[in-house]
């Protein structure tokens, strides 16, 4: 009894001793390296329920059977590098990927998102050349006031996105007093028919700047895009906190003789260029429950109206009906890819997401639903999802979203009414 | 008249008894356990573990800078998942950089960008004396208990019960409430260590909460030293580059 007892003590001060050990770290063990590599892995599935019978899936898949599911597999790999010296360092992030459904299989053998070099003079400024993605804005799912970057995605505004070749200088200050920081960004963007082709063609320096204040305890950005291969913009955008719990925000932005297209019922084009101003004004709220909301309203300047909407969508299924002629189809391509074809091509739209950390106390889960409306039409789409980050590296997220609405209104024109995503990324 | 003298010594005893317990200077007493636990300024490293209740573990490691009353800095060094994310606290203004979204995000001090029991409040603290005044102070022989009130609705936790170890001036235990006054944790100080430059303090912060039962978080302390680094280091503007500063 007695030997027993001994052997459970001992077994007992080894458990604390071990247990002990555990807490134990060393900060050396992450001393800076003078290069360092990283990277993730992904593996999606999407499942798509297809309006095989739509302008928008011939649009989509050329002559292509009608079909009424597709599934999709996408695997993804992202590496990269950093290397220190002194007040220098270099980096890129590139990424490879296959994506293969039953219509189309695609590679990418590798494609540079960001890269570039960069001199730190000190914390106060610093000068950047290479690829580089530049997020301007406090919207969450849009931005107006990202004058110089791809567009978001409002399904997945967190989503990775590719940089543009630009050279930029950075200074910041500090003050005591009620303006407490101030951060001038001044950049190039240099464009011709072998450089930021996506930004734009035309030879052009494309100047932009971004001036940002921490003043009264509110977030102020100005913005300007000189006129180049883009046309000229500014704009400005605030954020602050009103209580703990309530963040609001807003952007406004003006673009000046932006050309824009339209296309009548009878595919008749017509071209022109216009002033807009395009504003979103949103808040984040946390409630007792821990629950939080975003809220955006969205007016998209240059978006079309419900009529111009419905015209192009008579315009895609005239084009794009089994037997129209190829030329026509041709050009329903053509008018497609122009602001039509952008994520929200209307003038109105709602946001509105409700998202909680660690539901039914799911330690590192997360869920959350997401609503959207085309305010002039009425379509909508809802995207719940799911997410679980308590595997050590791992990330799982998966999503369905729905699309839905009168026939001939936004959301449910696209080539599919439900998406069931799933991925699994793994970090190193 | 030795009757006298007696009554006159046990009353003069009893006054000064009395006169040492209303003479404790809870705040002297908090503004020491601010400076003994970290130099106003300082970098230092801290590794977070996530217990579970079944023994997973989830650990973060973070780099942090602090520069005078109100700012700091944060960079996740891992895991590779939460690696070069950073946090920035100016007072009561908090944002969070994610390099994926690449723009910083307002965050509020009750949320975890972690997970489990440390909130956003835990990761990038400030003095106790720039959030709480004290609202009591009692002598419980080789203790103190401070009682202390948030100064404003920004701050995380509304009400502290700090337990003081007296010959140290250190914390032991800290019980931190809502405004409902419902105990939403604990943290226990223990191991204290030497980390040089006269700075000695505890380097494991245990942490439970009656919200998170079976779930325990420690905070482990390495590196803690003095420095001061540049006004512009606590910027959104910086928060991408926060690796810089690692030596």
């Amino acid at each position: 009894m007695i030997r027993a007892s001994a052997a459970i003590l001992l077994a007992l001060a080894a458990m604390t001793a071990n247990a002990e050990e555990e807490f134990k770290f060393d900060a050396s063990e992450f001393d800076k390296k003078p290069y360092e590599f990283n990277g993730y892995l992904e593996q999606k599935f999407e499942t798509l329920k297809l309006r095989g019978d739509s302008s928008a899936y011939r649009l989509a898949f050329p002559g292509e059977p009608a079909q009424d599911w597709l599934q999709r597999s996408t695997s993804t790999l992202e590496l990269s590098g950093k290397a220190n010296y002194q007040s220098l360092a270099a980096d890129v992030r590139a990424q490879a990927s296959y994506q293969g459904d039953d219509l189309v299989h695609t590679t990418n053998y590798g494609q540079v998102m960001e890269g570039g070099l960069r001199w730190s003079v000190g914390p106060e400024l610093s000068f950047d050349i290479g690829k580089r993605v530049q997020r301007w804005g406090k919207g969450y799912a849009w931005s107006p006031v990202g004058l110089v970057e791809r567009p978001k995605d409002p399904s997945d505004p967190t989503a990775s996105r590719e940089g543009f070749v630009m050279a930029s200088g950075e200074w910041t200050r500090s003050f005591s007093g009620p303006v407490s920081s101030i951060n001038f960004t001044g950049m190039v963007v240099p464009t011709n028919d072998n450089l930021n082709n996506d930004f734009g063609r035309e030879e052009d320096l494309n100047p932009a700047a971004k001036l940002y204040l921490l003043a009264f305890d509110t977030d102020i950005d100005l913005m300007w895009r000189g006129k180049g291969a883009k046309p000229e913009a500014f704009g400005i955008d605030f954020s602050r906190n009103l209580t703990p719990a309530l963040e609001v925000h807003g952007e406004w932005a003006r673009t000046l003789d932006a050309p824009r297209n339209t296309v009548s019922a009878s595919g008749l084009t017509s071209s022109g260029q216009i002033n807009f101003n395009s504003w979103l004004l949103g808040l984040r709220y946390l409630t007792k429950s821990e629950v939080t909301w975003v809220a955006e309203y969205y007016r998209n300047g240059a978006g079309y109206s419900a009529n111009q909407l419905d015209d192009y969508y008579a315009f895609l299924d005239r084009a794009l009906a089994p037997g129209a002629s190829p030329a026509l189809s041709s050009k329903a391509r053509t008018v497609a890819q122009s602001g039509y074809g952008k994520a929200n091509p209307g003038t109105d739209y709602l946001y509105l997401k409700a998202s909680v950390s660690e539901p039914f106390d799911w330690v590192y889960g997360a869920a959350s639903v997401t609503a959207m409306t085309n305010l002039k039409d009425g379509s909508w789409q809802l995207q719940p999802e799911v997410s679980y980050t308590g595997f050590a590296n791992w990330e799982l997220r998966s999503r369905v979203i729905f699309f839905g609405g009168q026939p001939n209104a936004e959301f449910p024109t696209k080539s599919s009414s439900m998406r069931v995503e799933a991925y699994a990324r793994y970090f190193f | 008249m030795k009757k006298l003298i007696a009554l006159s010594l046990a009353a003069v005893a009893l006054f000064a008894s009395a006169l040492s317990q209303s003479a404790i200077d809870g705040v002297a007493i908090l503004q020491k356990v601010d400076r003994n636990l970290e130099p106003e300024s300082y970098e230092m490293y801290r590794k977070l573990i996530n217990i579970e209740p079944d023994g997973t573990k989830k650990e973060f490691v973070l780099f942090s800078v602090k520069k005078g009353k109100d700012n700091v800095a944060a960079l996740f060094l891992s895991p590779a998942s939460d690696k070069g994310r950073s946090t920035l606290r100016q007072g009561d203004n908090m944002w969070l950089y994610v390099p994926s979204v690449g723009k910083p995000m307002r965050i509020t001090s009750q949320q975890s960008i972690t997970g489990g029991v440390f909130s956003n409040a835990d990761i990038l603290r400030i003095d106790y004396t720039e959030e709480y005044t004290v609202t009591s102070a009692e002598d419980q022989g080789d203790t103190y208990l401070l009682k202390l009130k948030a100064k404003t609705a920004e701050v995380a936790y509304d009400q502290l019960k700090m337990v003081v170890d007296k010959k140290t001036v250190l914390p032991l235990e800290i019980e931190a409430f809502a405004s409902s006054g419902m105990l939403i944790k604990t943290l226990r100080f223990k191991d204290i260590k030497d980390f040089g430059g006269g700075i000695k303090r505890p380097a494991t912060v245990e942490t439970d909460s009656p919200l998170y039962k079976g779930y325990k978080s420690v905070m482990l302390y390495s590196g803690l030293k003095k420095r001061v680094v540049s006004d512009e280091v606590f910027t959104q503007g910086y928060m991408s580059r926060l690796e810089e500063l690692r030596k």
